[in-house]
């Protein structure tokens, strides 16, 4: 059984070093820190679950960020507009999905490679948006901050979300047929296809689950701040790849889990606040992140080597 | 008994080349039937015929009775034949219970997994084939062996009623062997009927019960085994018309040029090789598929570079680590696999001919044009390559003639060791002779030529001396008189000891 | 048989020329010039022409570094980090460290052609696909830049005589980075379809293994072409300096989508073999003139990024629609007898 998760476990392991080393080290982190990184990582953490599906499926995202400012920016209109929230939660759903459908029909069914396709929408739908919005943020939002919950309850309410999101998906992709397609797509689709899967449906599927799963984290990540910017998903894309190949995601497709992605997360989300703890300067925070993804993939390399 | 599976002159050609010419086979319920026959003779070929991966041109396939008309791979699956192939088609990055289980299970894309279903499953299906691996390994982390029982437990679980077996046994232990016998025979007290693929002929005797001979892709015989023996059996695979009179000319040999001694390499399979080409000399290196030989090849050329033992060039010891080192030392290459490692199927004949000799086309790192164009044409004129252009991607010739331009390029980097993988196969017939006629001119030259080939005739009617391969090492020499078909598919078969073989 | 094969392959390749990307963008560049000088004042000025071209130089320069590097089907994501980087030190060699400006550029290039080696290392030796590893120093480089920079630091007070390289005209005129990118696109072109390093690095694209099997350095070549693409990050990153005459750590941010959807844009196949610097140029062009001209025009920027996200999109589909036409012919003329 614990070979299985051999690659996820010695991430956690770092994880747990450098979870000890700040007890030791400051152990007052604990207390100040720990809730806002889950908070901020949140919604990191449920674009992380789609990205997860997606390179294990053999494909890439890279238009996730515009998709992400998108909803963000759709979700806090419809709310100034008056309609309540759930319904903003809905319409903000189908609008992801409708754009990871997008990139979904053109990978899938036309086969186009992913890589392109989303440099491409990525650049039509951040276009657009600053097109329409010029940048304008969105003020006056009365009732959408922390959900109308108000912040302690707000901030639970987004990480037990986050967490529901990840546990649905954890069970789905390991006990539903549909999510052991997906790793048998990535794995090999001509030995799918003969098989009896439907390769073609299933990147499509993963690609329209992204867009919807992009505007779960847009919700989760708008709820925290009295007014939604139009750059809200800026280098959201490379971030979340980072934490899933961290997590031991291989980037060819077939082989992970999202217990290795929710460890990326937590890895790459509390290095920057440690730092700053630690009374290290955070400006450091995105080289540290870069090293620690070359050291991932490294590591890997290295032991595929023997 | 009826018929479970009758094929009726089926005919299959590729290319123009004819695959099956009119055979017919008879698969009987509760049958184990061995298909047997020199590489090339047509099995497998036959084999895809009936798994649907082939469309005969011509004749007639039933299953139970039932024309089968046009037959899918899906088709079949669902009739209940499956197969298992020497390379394992499995999902790697999948554990053992699933890829037993995928494929299997049908349903909505949200039924639930039952895990522990599946495991139990794949438990018992591993032990009616009796392999010790446990379910929840990754199919990656398992050998080719225990991969290729995953298969069989595969199709044990598909209950299916035809199950092909493309040498089951090849990469099997004698323990693994035994109790795969049991399986078969277990398989065929339900009847299920077994078409069984193997070299290993003693293994016949102990499992089959009809043999059917195959030679150049038609029928010669078929007969229960209990009425022939093993010299019968050998003297039905051969004894292939020699279908060209080969060109072979007659060479005063030179001095030694390229020399192994006791060459090992774990990663090829090959182990303590020896073996020395003369200039002018063809050397022939026979075997069957997976014996070593294009192993062997990989390592002389730097693919796979050698972990123990020497190479002499000209008397002197080299190290050849890559094939640009290979390349430098005037050892050549022309692989099997011509599409993938031949030539470059996008690039221009042009390009591919001189692609071996970038430096010599340019100077200082620029290319000629005018030299590239001449070097091309030249070559294309004397090889006869037959291409709409010198622009044209080699990938719109025909296989004839993308082997003369793999065979080309490495013409122009005017090598003193050329090792052919294969030169003819799958070219026609006038290609075939031409490249013949080649290989005899190049020796005149004093070229020193290791040819591998499949194709008996072709080793005997072009060869100085053959050496046979089995398991990685060299079997038997024997020279170019006293050879025969029967003497080296006795040698490639193996069975005998190495004494009584060396000549 | 050969005269058999004529007419498909001639028919085959009047479409092809027909439906090549870069007659497809000339096509388009010449539209825009007369829809925009329509639409917009002063399009089809020489100053204007000028203008349009120095400030697309960074992206260009890291547009044709990229052009080998997608050659051999592999991606470089850090470029435009790599050109922060090498911006930050090379402002900080001459603020800080006091370097003479010769050093200073000696250093900067040193820093770009260090980096290109540490991408090369990764992918040719450990193997990792150039996508992560690009990602990681995308990541890496950036980082150090800004940890460098506090993330706020902005080096400015450039030498005049330095600052003229982005900002002079010759003969008032033609913008001082002009010729030197003229240069290094002309070195760029001859390299890549003249020599036989470029005639190795198509092989390569097309088909690794063959490659190899054809005596060919395989890892050499490709670890060259990354070197390559850092030592040009830091060339772009100086002439970026020279031209906005400061040096922050969110320089060239997305630069390197701009710089891949041009080599795209311009026919290079994102899988290899597939690919010209002349098209890298073009679809520099293509989308320079777009956005110049819809400034011009007073039309909203955003405008540029839509359009060429489409156009794009629109040169992959018109790429796959064309291959998968010649493929199907393909069998045809194979089975010619």
């Amino acid at each position: 059984m614990i070979h299985r998760y051999k690659r996820e476990l010695s991430v956690a392991a770092a994880y747990i070093l450098l979870l000890i080393v700040l007890a030791f080290a400051a152990p007052a982190f604990y207390k100040d820190q720990l809730r806002a990184i889950l908070v901020s990582n949140a919604y990191v953490l449920v674009a992380a679950v789609g990205m997860t599906l997606v390179i294990l499926c053999r494909q890439i995202d890279i238009s996730i960020g515009s998709q992400l400012s998108i909803c963000a920016i759709v979700a806090a209109l419809l709310t100034r507009s008056g309609v309540p929230v759930p319904l903003v939660a809905i319409i903000t759903i189908l609008a992801g999905t409708l754009m990871g459908s997008i990139n979904g029909y053109l990978i899938g069914w036309l086969g186009m490679p992913s890589i392109v396709v989303t440099l491409a929408t990525m650049t039509i739908f951040g276009g657009s948006l600053s097109w329409i919005r010029q940048g304008a943020s969105v003020n006056d939002l009365t009732g959408f901050q922390w959900f109308g919950l108000g912040q302690s309850a707000g901030q639970w309410a987004i990480v037990l979300l986050a967490l529901l999101v990840f546990f649905l998906f954890a069970w789905a992709l390991r006990n539903l047929a549909a999510g052991r397609a997906v790793y048998a797509v990535g794995s090999d689709q001509e030995a799918a296809r003969l098989a009896g899967i439907r390769p073609r449906r299933v990147t499509f599927a993963v690609f329209a689950t992204m867009g919807a799963l992009t505007a779960i984290a847009a919700l989760l990540t708008a709820v925290q701040m009295p007014q939604v910017d139009s750059d809200t998903g800026k280098g959201l894309e490379l971030k979340v790849i980072a934490a899933v190949v961290v997590g031991g995601v291989a980037i060819s497709g077939g082989r992970g889990t999202l217990f290795g992605t929710i460890i990326g997360v937590l890895f790459l989300g509390t290095v920057g606040p440690a730092l700053a703890f630690l009374g290290q300067p955070t400006y450091w925070e995105k080289a540290i992140q870069g090293a620690v993804i070359l050291l991932a993939v490294a590591t890997d390399a290295l032991r595929g080597k023997e | 008994m009826a018929a479970l599976l009758e094929l009726h002159s089926i005919t299959k050609a590729f290319a123009g080349v004819q695959a099956l010419g009119g055979v017919s086979f008879e698969l009987l319920a509760g049958e184990v039937h061995a298909l047997i026959g020199e590489n090339g003779a047509g099995k497998s070929t036959l084999i895809k015929t009936i798994t649907g991966a082939h469309l005969p041109d011509s004749g007639e396939m039933r299953f139970a009775g039932h024309p089968i008309t046009h037959n899918t791979p899906s088709n079949a699956r669902a009739l209940g034949i499956a197969a298992i192939y020497q390379q394992p088609a499995l999902f790697p990055d999948l554990t053992v219970a699933e890829n037993i289980a995928l494929g299997l299970e049908t349903g909505s894309a949200w039924r639930r997994i039952r895990w522990a279903q599946r495991r139990r499953r794949a438990r018992e299906l591993l032990d009616r084939v009796g392999a010790e691996i446990s379910a929840d390994t990754f199919v990656r982390q398992l050998t080719m062996p225990q991969q290729q029982l995953v298969e069989i437990a595969r199709a044990l679980g598909a209950s299916a009623k035809v199950l092909i077996m493309d040498e089951p046994t090849a990469s099997l232990s004698d323990r693994e062997t035994e109790h795969l016998f049991r399986v078969i025979k277990e398989l065929r007290s339900q009847d299920v009927g077994i078409i069984y693929i193997s070299h290993r002929l003693e293994e016949l005797f102990q499992i089959a019960d009809r043999v059917t001979i195959l030679r150049d892709g038609k029928w010669v015989a078929t007969h229960a085994i209990t009425e022939v023996t093993r010299p019968d059996l050998i003297r039905l695979m051969v004894g292939r018309e020699l279908a060209a009179v080969f060109p072979k000319i007659t060479v005063d040999l030179g001095d030694v040029v390229l020399e192994t001694r006791q060459l090992s390499c774990t990663r090829g399979g090959i182990s303590n090789i020896d073996l020395s080409i003369r200039a002018g000399e063809i050397v022939g290196l026979a075997g069957l598929v997976g014996a070593g030989r294009t192993e062997l090849a990989r390592t002389l050329f730097g693919l796979t570079p050698a972990d123990t033992g020497e190479i002499l060039l000209r008397n002197q010891p080299v190290k050849i680590k890559n094939p640009a080192r290979a390349a430098a030392l005037g050892i050549a290459y022309v692989p099997e696999d011509r599409r993938r490692h031949g030539v470059i199927l996008d690039m221009p004949v042009s390009a591919n001919i001189t692609l071996t000799i970038l430096r010599q086309i340019a100077s200082g790192g620029w290319i000629r044009f005018g030299r590239e164009r001449s070097t091309a044409a030249s070559f294309v004129e004397r090889l006869s390559i037959k291409t709409a252009s010198l622009a044209s991607p080699v990938a719109t010739l025909s296989g004839g003639n993308q082997q003369k331009v793999a065979l080309a390029r490495w013409l122009a980097a005017e090598p003193s060791v050329l090792i052919l993988d294969e030169p003819t196969q799958g070219v026609d017939v006038g290609a075939k002779s031409e490249i013949h006629r080649l290989m005899g001119e190049l020796a005149r030259r004093g070229l020193a030529i290791l040819m591998i080939s499949s194709e008996l005739p072709e080793i005997l009617g072009m060869s100085d001396r053959i050496h046979v391969m089995r398991g990685g090492k060299i079997t038997g020499l024997l020279h170019r008189d006293e050879a025969t078909q029967e003497k080296i598919l006795d040698l490639a078969l193996g069975h005998h000891t190495q004494e009584t073989l060396a000549s | 048989m050969t005269t058999l094969d004529l007419p498909p392959g001639n028919r085959l390749k009047r479409l092809s020329v027909l439906l090549n990307p870069q007659t497809f963008l000339a096509a388009l560049i010449v539209a825009q010039l007369i829809l925009f000088s329509a639409t917009g004042t002063n399009v089809l000025t020489v100053d204007n022409a000028f203008e349009t071209v120095r400030l697309s130089i960074e992206v260009g320069l890291l547009a044709l570094a990229l052009t080998p590097v997608i050659i051999t089907a592999g991606i470089d994501l850090s470029v435009g980090s790599l050109l922060s980087l090498c911006a930050v030190l090379f402002g900080k060699m001459l603020r800080d460290a006091h370097f003479p400006l010769w050093a200073a550029i000696i250093g900067t290039l040193s820093v770009g052609t260090i980096a290109g080696l540490l991408n090369a290392l990764l992918i040719t030796r450990l193997r990792i696909p150039p996508l992560i590893v690009t990602l990681g120093t995308y990541s890496l480089f950036r980082g150090i830049s800004e940890g460098i920079t506090h993330g706020a630091d902005n080096f400015t007070k450039f030498p005049a005589s330095f600052i003229s390289l982005g900002q002079g005209y010759f003969f008032n005129v033609i913008p001082n980075q002009l010729p030197l990118f003229l240069i290094i696109a002309a070195a760029f072109w001859l390299t890549l379809h003249r020599t036989t390093f470029g005639r190795a690095l198509f092989a390569i694209g097309f088909s690794p293994e063959g490659a190899r099997y054809a005596g060919i350095r395989v890892e050499r070549r490709v670890s060259l072409v990354y070197v390559l693409s850092g030592l040009i990050a830091s060339i772009a990153a100086m002439i970026y300096v020279a031209r906005v005459g400061q040096a922050k750590a969110d320089a060239g941010t997305g630069y390197e989508l701009m710089a891949i959807t041009a080599v795209v844009l311009g026919g290079t196949s994102i899988f290899g073999g597939r690919g010209s610097i002349h098209g890298t140029l073009l679809g520099l062009l293509a989308i320079a003139v777009l956005q110049r001209g819809l400034r011009l025009s007073d039309l909203p920027g955003e405008l540029a990024l839509i359009l060429s996200g489409v156009l794009l999109l629109a040169a992959i589909g018109g790429n796959q629609l064309l291959s998968r036409f010649s493929t199907r012919r393909r069998p045809a003329m194979t089975a010619a007898p």
